[in-house]
């Protein structure tokens, strides 16, 4: 009987934990004390860089998953755009150094928002879809970075405002929502009549891009701000 | 011909100079005979040279092979030419991006080789796709390669890792081996653009198998699971955030020294010496096995009754036994010397009261047996009684006694008057204390000691019952043969009570203590009746009531005496 205890109590701290992993937003100084909050915010670039590493990761190994099932053609040319074209981002270091800490942020924030969506849509429509075996793993993933860009969205904004705290982030930061900047609706750019494999197979390829870029862009963030160890 | 540099071009050229130049001779030589044979030879000569020159062909189709960025910031792409055409071919390199309209060129082929490409970081973007294509044109014609896609965040390999260093260190029994390196020299992580991760394997020189680790984005490793006397030999690579890794590192051997071997000699010579001693205390005590045994596990004793023959109860006899036992036993007499004078009559289990024989003058106290010694003789002193005895308060008191009713008495042979002169109101000063007050005494254990007087009774233990109550807290004790109190039954078959003595006041007077009002009547009517007489004073109150009653108690043997009235 005391096995039992003892296993369902582990069992709850693992799951605390890595709920608590999960979230990524609490500071773990809360109290502010002296020399604390650089601290914490060293914490939460920690994990929004991990969580958006993450993210990418599953990203990528899903869009493979379709290159191998649907494309075994690696380079077909298609020149293709991604429904984020409209927001511009740095595309090299210098540019990215460039840009300032301010404008950095705001890039990032209005990637993740304009993945929102259509990720969900993504899922939903995979869940649909007709070939179980494939997308009852690929639905899965779906699922989970279309919760994580949500995350790590809500994340990016509570480390944006801890730094407007300390001072080492102005406050020119907007979180206006990049409505102007996106198609309003994202799947329809990509839908070539239905919305099927070819589509998601589309989709996934700018996600997995966009994804990449969020957490390079955070990388550098880290490093222009804190300087330290890591970098 | 044409001044190309290119290399079959240039053979060509010798080989026809050549040839021209044997045409010249033969001409000149053979120039009348044989004239028409000579042309032939020179024609042919000629066909043949034009025949070689003409496989020409445009050039074949070239290859890209790939793409490579060591940093994340420059690329570099390399194609395989195909077939020349048997003219100087040249290649081109032509791209496209995602962003940027129209159809670049490649911006330097000189860096990296021959058939290659490179990108420096202002031709560089990431994050874009580039279409390349290469193209091979000679004087016949062009070949276009296939189209080669590509994103710079896909095609990144690093360069591997530098200055392997290896370091023994720690102290000799526990020595680890540290590993560090340095991250090649062109990627930046100062600015968090890329992300290095280690993974370094190890291996034993005459082993097969390497040893993986994965060493994270440290720059060192410790390894300390190492043998001393082996070589091992390192290797360390690298790669940025998903791409690919890079080669290995040169192997670097380190060699571990042996330390232990030197020290076995040592140990083996102390741990022998060592169990010397303990060999020879082993010895010892297994030849003194006796004696330690002895002092280690003593013999338990035996069980020890004074007196009693151990050997004898294990023989088992058992009358030897008893006999034993009733040897030893020992009951003391319950008399005092004979020096002891005692004047009064103790009735105790326990205590030998012994008072003083100065002290007997004082007491007066005796039984009073109202009635008893009525009849007879005026009260005389009994001798058992102490001869202190005041005659006068013998006087009162059986004045006392006569006025009183005499209670009946049964009839009995032998009648001793006692007198006592005992007014619990009297004199108390006459008495001391040394009356004893004994609560429980069924039987009254008459403890008559030597007295001086010679009358005394020299009678030694001696039970006395008794005889009647009369009145409150009285006993009566007939002695017998000494004449003064006998110990008489009544004739009639009166059942024998039980009365609580209270006070023993000389040899023959007990007080004994009224428990209850007795049944008997006499008294309620008389209204007299003793009721409270503490036990431990001896004379409190003044009533000597003489009340026949009947006491009943359970300690002292009474005879309920029929009602006096």
């Amino acid at each position: 009987m005391r096995r039992v205890w003892f296993a369902v109590l582990a069992l709850v701290y693992l799951e605390h934990l890595e709920l608590s992993m999960k979230v990524g937003t609490a500071p773990i100084c809360a109290y502010g004390q002296a020399g604390c909050h650089i601290l914490s915010l060293a914490d939460f670039f920690d994990r929004v860089i991990q969580q958006s590493s993450r993210m990418h990761g599953i990203s990528s190994d899903l869009h493979s998953e379709f290159e191998q099932y649907f494309f075994p053609s690696k380079n077909s040319i298609g020149k293709r755009k991604c429904h984020t074209y409209g927001i511009l981002t740095p595309d090299d270091k210098e540019n990215a150094q460039r840009l300032g800490r301010e404008e950095l942020t705001e890039v990032i924030l209005r990637l993740l928002e304009a993945w929102g969506d259509p990720l969900s849509q993504l899922y939903w429509s995979m869940s649909q879809d007709q070939n179980q075996d494939f997308n009852h793993y690929s639905s899965n993933k779906a699922l989970e970075i279309s919760d994580m860009v949500h995350e790590l969205r809500d994340g990016v904004e509570k480390m944006a405002e801890k730094m407007k705290l300390l001072g080492v982030l102005g406050n020119t930061v907007s979180y206006i929502s990049p409505e102007s900047l996106v198609p309003s609706s994202a799947l329809s750019f990509y839908k070539q009549g239905e919305f099927n494999s070819l589509d998601h197979h589309d989709l996934l390829y700018c996600f997995r891009r966009d994804s990449n870029k969020v957490k390079n862009y955070l990388q550098i963030l880290k490093c222009t701000t804190l300087p330290g160890l890591d970098c | 011909m044409s001044e190309l540099v290119w290399q079959h071009e240039t053979e060509l050229v010798t080989v026809v100079t050549v040839q021209k130049k044997q045409v010249k001779r033969g001409l000149s030589v053979i120039i009348c005979a044989r004239m028409r044979r000579d042309l032939g030879l020179v024609l042919l000569l000629l066909l043949s040279a034009a025949v070689e020159s003409n496989s020409i062909s445009p050039p074949g189709k070239p290859v890209l092979v790939g793409c490579r960025s060591p940093e994340k910031e420059t690329f570099t792409c390399w194609w395989e030419p195909g077939s020349d055409g048997g003219l100087p071919t040249m290649h081109r390199l032509y791209y496209e991006t995602e962003r940027l309209e129209g159809v670049f060129e490649c911006p330097d082929y000189l860096s990296a080789g021959r058939n290659s490409c490179f990108f420096d970081k202002n031709h560089t973007a990431i994050w874009v796709y580039y279409y390349l294509t290469v193209v091979a044109s000679n004087a016949l014609g062009n070949a276009t390669s296939d189209p080669f896609k590509i994103d710079v965040v896909e095609i990144v390999k690093p360069n591997p890792p530098e200055n392997v260093t290896l370091l023994l260190e720690g102290r000799e029994d526990s020595s680890y081996l540290h590993v560090s390196w340095e991250r090649p020299h062109n990627t930046d992580t100062k600015s968090g653009w890329v992300t290095i991760k280690y993974q370094l394997r190890v291996k034993q020189e005459n082993s097969n198998e390497w040893k993986e680790y994965m060493s994270g984005t440290q720059k060192h490793f410790n390894l300390y699971s190492i043998s001393p006397g082996v070589t091992y030999m390192v290797k360390v690579r690298c790669r940025l955030d998903h791409g690919f890794w890079s080669e290995w590192t040169n192997t670097t051997y380190v060699k571990v020294p042996n330390y232990l071997r030197n020290e076995k000699p040592f140990w083996i010579l102390v741990s022998t010496l060592s169990t010397i001693p303990f060999i020879a205390a082993a010895c010892v005590l297994v030849m003194k096995r006796k004696y330690v045994k002895q002092y280690v596990l003593p013999p338990v004793p035996g069980p020890k009754i004074r007196g009693v023959d151990f050997q004898l109860l294990k023989s088992g006899r058992s009358e030897d036994v008893i006999s034993a036992f009733i040897i030893n036993q020992n009951f003391s007499l319950t008399t005092g010397s004979k020096d002891q004078t005692e004047e009064y009559l103790i009735v105790t289990e326990n205590e030998n009261g012994i008072a003083d024989p100065s002290n007997s003058q004082k007491r007066k106290k005796s039984l009073i047996i109202p009635g008893f010694c009525l009849d007879s003789e005026p009260p005389i002193l009994n001798d058992c009684e102490k001869s202190g005895a005041t005659n006068q308060e013998i006087d009162n008191y059986v004045k006392s006694l006569s006025n009183m009713k005499p209670s009946q008495l049964p009839a009995q042979e032998q009648q001793c008057n006692f007198v006592n002169a005992d007014a619990t109101g009297h004199q108390t000063s006459n008495y001391d204390n040394t009356t004893q007050t004994f609560a429980n005494s069924s039987y009254v254990d008459i403890q008559r000691h030597m007295e001086n007087i010679q009358e005394v009774d020299v009678k030694q233990v001696d039970y006395r019952r008794v005889k009647e109550v009369n009145g409150d807290n009285i006993l009566i004790l007939p002695l017998n043969s000494s004449g003064c109190i006998d110990v008489q039954r009544p004739k009639d078959n009166i059942s024998e009570d039980y009365s609580k003595v209270k006070v023993v006041d000389s040899d023959n007077m007990v007080f004994l203590q009224k428990e209850k009002v007795s049944v008997d009547t006499s008294c309620i009517e008389k209204g007299i009746y003793y009721t409270n007489f503490a036990l431990q004073k001896p004379i409190n109150t003044s009533k000597v009531e003489v009340c026949t009653e009947v006491i009943n108690s359970e300690y002292v043997d009474t005879f309920s005496a029929p009602p006096l009235i």
